[in-house]
């Protein structure tokens, strides 16, 4: 039963996995090349859509596209559904938000704070969160979450105002002045794009096809001599990071932070992006979360009872369309090149 | 400091009831339930709604525990017997896609403001100089004959022999001819009744708002990690000990309980982690 299960998964990955070995050599110049046309490609579909919707929504948008990119490196590509992500993207929030509250009002300097915190605190559970697999994974990430949310809610609600949250005004620097919207739009954009080279570069790396490998089979790789562990540990500090600086950029964005950044109900927002785009790929990351941004943010106007489109469509994905938006364009492609480049599986 | 233990023990009963059935889908289906506690919500809802018309606390919360019955049999069926043998990430975010249509159809049909229900019995018992809700101590008395008539269940009847058996190998009781998908159908029916009949009990000493299912689930899976996944008695004594927990923590610092039972949680995760 576990093997039939594990090669349903392993289907639209190996299909990936080909598709970069096709297209000359699954790391190195070739991969760099696609990777400043993917880089155009994202940039020119978020300036094209910043003008249709607004400079604000899609600065959120892409905020919220990073936070997903972070998700999909620890569930798309390692295999572990955490459900608690948020704490990290709380922590980086949170920590960023105090800096300038407290300390300096230097924006740079905090955003600097805020992915360190939230590496940091990575670094600490993921010690103890390797050591899970599966379903005892995303319940202790909860738990975490949980006591993260708790924290900042009440022994700490002398330095974090609790329920209200705080207001944070960052200096301007230079040109880099985060109150105006357009600026806030550029830098984000700047930040989307080169966390999708990192990771983008990272998940084409011999590391990325060791968290693959990880996924289908820990034990496989562990007799290769590998210490998962490690890995795994990487994995988590890494996407951990990725979410803290999220979190900063939604701080500034916003120029307040709540607990609501941090709260475990909405979890299921970013897994419902991963799974909508097609987890275990970049791109699918980042059109899941665009197209959750849109539903939660137009649709909600529309339909009164959007929580429950939420749960049929999740329950529609989950029985009937697994590889995502992504995942389907991927196979629209090889579809239409012809049966010639209909791989073998 | 007698409250306190009688507090933690009332609590311990409730979180008893609503994590058998967690525990038993686990085991037997490998499905981690999260829509195991709409169940619990809708009996609460479903107990307001029929106690104006029957004007009496148990018939009605009867009639609530039998109406959660046909809603679990559709869960079940439309849902969770799909999952069977999926990995457990599709289970998950299946079961989460299920509380968030249900906590959304109570939003609709009852709305999301809170309701406030009194303690049906509002007598004390009076023991010496001291005085103790009647109502705390039922709680904990119907937890204890469950916990025996359980036992029996699973260890006379020949529904409970099969049950024990798939939780030990699902696949060795279908060689043997056994249909395990209705047993499994009744268990999954079982263990959202008796979440009923947490909620339902819970309901009078709490507060009732759509989302009252998932602060409990939280600690049901508390309960049911600490106790050991499809495991009957570790369930029972897991969840008194952590209602104790629970109750110990609130006595010097009340807004600390829930945290702290993951904090334990957590503890014990990190020395026995479960494989699964």
């Amino acid at each position: 039963m576990k093997e039939q299960t594990s090669g349903q998964q392993r289907a639209p990955d190996n299909q990936s996995y080909e598709s970069g070995k096709t297209s000359g050599g699954i790391y190195g110049p070739a991969a760099s090349r696609t990777a400043w046309r993917d880089l155009l490609a994202i940039g020119i579909a978020f300036l094209v859509l910043a003008p249709i919707i607004s400079v604000n929504r899609v600065t959120d948008f892409m905020i919220f596209c990073i936070f997903a990119m972070s998700f999909d490196l620890m569930y798309g590509y390692m295999g572990r559904l955490s459900f608690g992500h948020l704490l990290f993207l709380g922590t980086g929030a949170y920590a960023s938000g105090l800096f300038i509250k407290y300390f300096s009002s230097n924006p740079l300097l905090a955003m600097l704070v805020g992915i360190l915190a939230a590496c940091l605190l990575g670094m600490g559970i993921g010690l103890i969160m390797v050591r899970a697999t599966g379903a005892c994974f995303s319940l202790m990430a909860l738990a975490f979450n949980q006591i993260g949310f708790f924290l900042v809610l009440s022994p700490l609600r002398g330095i974090t105002g609790g329920e209200d949250g705080f207001g944070i005004h960052a200096q301007p620097l230079g040109f880099l002045n985060f109150a105006s919207k357009n600026t806030m739009f550029v830098v984000v954009l700047g930040g989307i794009l080169l966390t999708f080279y990192l990771l983008k570069r990272l998940t084409l790396s011999p590391y990325g096809i060791m968290i693959r490998s990880i996924k289908e089979d820990e034990t496989r790789v562990r007799f290769l001599g590998y210490n998962t562990y490690f890995y795994k540990w990487l994995t988590f500090v890494v996407a951990s990071s990725v979410a803290g600086f999220a979190g900063v950029l939604s701080a500034l964005n916003y120029n307040y932070v709540n607990p609501n950044v941090m709260d475990v109900h909405q979890n299921v927002g970013v897994v419902f992006a991963c799974l909508i785009g097609g987890a275990g790929n970049m791109y699918g990351a980042i059109i899941g979360g665009v197209a959750y941004m849109m539903i939660s943010n137009y649709l909600a106007i529309y339909i009164h009872r959007w929580e429950m489109f939420l749960g049929f469509s999740l329950l529609i994905i989950v029985f009937r369309f697994r590889k995502g938006i992504w995942g389907s364009l991927q196979g629209l492609g090889q579809y239409m090149r012809g049966p010639r480049s209909v791989q073998v599986q | 400091m007698l409250y306190t233990v009688l507090f933690g023990f009332s609590i311990g009963a409730i979180l008893y009831f609503v994590s058998i059935g967690l525990s038993l889908t686990f085991g037997t289906m490998r499905v981690i339930n999260f829509a195991h506690t709409l169940t619990y919500s809708i009996g609460v809802y479903m107990l307001i709604t029929f106690i104006p018309a029957v004007r009496s606390f148990i018939p009605s919360a009867a009639l609530a525990i039998l109406a959660v019955i046909p809603i679990s049999y559709v869960i079940e069926r439309f849902v969770i017997r799909r999952l069977y043998g999926e990995s457990l990430d599709y289970t998950f975010i299946a079961t989460f896609a299920v509380t968030l249509i249900g906590v959304d159809s109570i939003k609709w049909i009852w709305g999301v403001n809170p309701y406030p229900l009194s303690d049906p019995l509002g007598t004390y018992l009076q023991i010496g100089t001291l005085t103790f809700p009647i109502y705390r101590v039922i709680i904990i008395l119907i937890a204890v004959i469950l916990f025996f008539a359980l036992e029996l269940f699973f260890r006379k009847t020949i529904v409970g022999k099969i049950v024990i058996a798939a939780l030990e190998d699902v696949d060795g009781v279908r060689c043997l001819g056994v249909r395990v998908d209705k047993y499994f159908a009744i268990v999954f029916i079982l263990g959202s009744a008796l979440a009923g009949l947490g909620g339902v009990l819970y309901a009078p000493i709490s507060a009732v708002h759509p989302y009252m299912g998932l602060s409990v689930l939280l600690l049901a899976f508390a309960v049911v990690i600490v106790g050991g996944m499809g495991n009957l008695r570790g369930t029972f004594i897991s969840a008194f000990s952590l209602g104790m927990v629970m109750a110990v923590t609130a006595r010097y610092w009340s807004q600390g309980a829930e945290t702290m039972v993951f904090i334990v949680m957590a503890g014990v995760l990190c020395f026995r982690p479960i494989d699964i």
